[in-house]
């Protein structure tokens, strides 16, 4: 891989690190509480993605009017499609965890993998 | 890139690594505050001022004073191991998920491209020029979230309602006394 990369696509380079993390974490950890943080890295990683092609070198926040004391502004898009699922991601996380505090309620334990075995004795 | 550009990419990357090797909860989601933190940052430095407003209120605050809350309702398993271990295997399939998606990043165009297809995109041009004068909201984004795009944002709420509802359904109220 050209080391160019690095100094151009950084951002890019780190989701791919939080999505793999995000992933690691949505898979591989037992405890639920922690799968529902890595679905958070995620998400997260995701928006970088987003908001990273919204940038421009020099750009400055799309606010407009006044006769423009900038000409050069990032993409106002991007911005609006991550506000939207920042919101949806919190939504989404409460309603995980409003069940998973019933799963413990139910069944006293947060670990899949004790939980796959009480749920086979039943 | 600059120097605190980089400081902040680090300390999200080492925050989000905390997040995934602790194993004790409550460190985990002190580490996901501070995750948020960072991302937020990182969002002022990418020229996005509403949607760092937004991280740092909802992701850094509500999202943290949720999962403590989860905590405090469930449990914090006690453990003798202090981080996670990881199976040779699973990190054999990370790395090669890694892989594939570095893969594409060449592909894309570099931060910052003025011609990229979003920042030079006709859309984004066209309610740059014209947003101002047709909604008279000096700022483009919520020009586009409450004008423009106004329905999506009253589905948005919708969304929001129903979380609300599908929550207090789950709990069956005894959970809040």
């Amino acid at each position: 891989m050209n080391v160019d990369i690095l100094f151009t696509h950084y951002n890019y380079i780190v989701v791919a690190l939080l999505l793999t993390i995000g992933a690691y974490m949505l898979v591989e950890t037992p405890n639920l509480v922690k799968k529902v943080i890595g679905m958070n890295v995620f998400q997260s990683g995701i928006f970088l993605f987003f908001i990273t092609s919204a940038y421009r070198t020099g750009g400055s926040p799309p606010i407009v009017g006044h006769g423009g004391a900038s000409t050069t502004y990032v993409s106002p898009l991007p911005h609006v499609l991550i506000l939207t699922a920042i919101v949806v991601g919190v939504s989404l996380t409460a309603v995980a965890l409003a069940l998973i505090v019933r799963i413990y309620t139910e069944y006293g334990t947060l670990d899949e993998r004790v939980l796959r075995e009480v749920r086979a004795d039943e | 890139m600059t120097l605190l550009e980089a400081t902040v990419l680090v300390f999200v990357i080492g925050c989000a690594l905390a997040t995934a090797v602790f194993r004790d909860i409550l460190s985990v989601i002190v580490a996901s505050a501070a995750y948020s933190l960072g991302i937020a940052t990182l969002w002022v430095l990418l020229q996005a001022p509403d949607v760092a407003l937004t991280e740092a209120a909802v992701g850094a605050g509500i999202m943290t004073l949720l999962f403590l809350l989860t905590v405090a309702k469930t449990v914090n398993p006690t453990t003798d191991r202090f981080f996670e271990r990881i199976r040779p295997r699973t990190f054999v399939v990370l790395v090669c998920f890694l892989g594939v998606l570095l893969m594409t990043v060449p592909a894309l165009p570099a931060i910052g491209d003025a011609g990229s297809p979003v920042v030079g995109g006709e859309v984004t041009n066209y309610y740059l020029d014209n947003a101002y004068e047709q909604t008279e909201v000096e700022n483009v984004v919520t020009a586009v979230l409450a004008a423009y795009r106004g329905f999506d944002t009253l589905g948005e709420a919708a969304v929001v309602f129903t979380a609300g509802v599908a929550v207090l359904l789950v709990l069956r109220r005894e959970a809040f006394v």
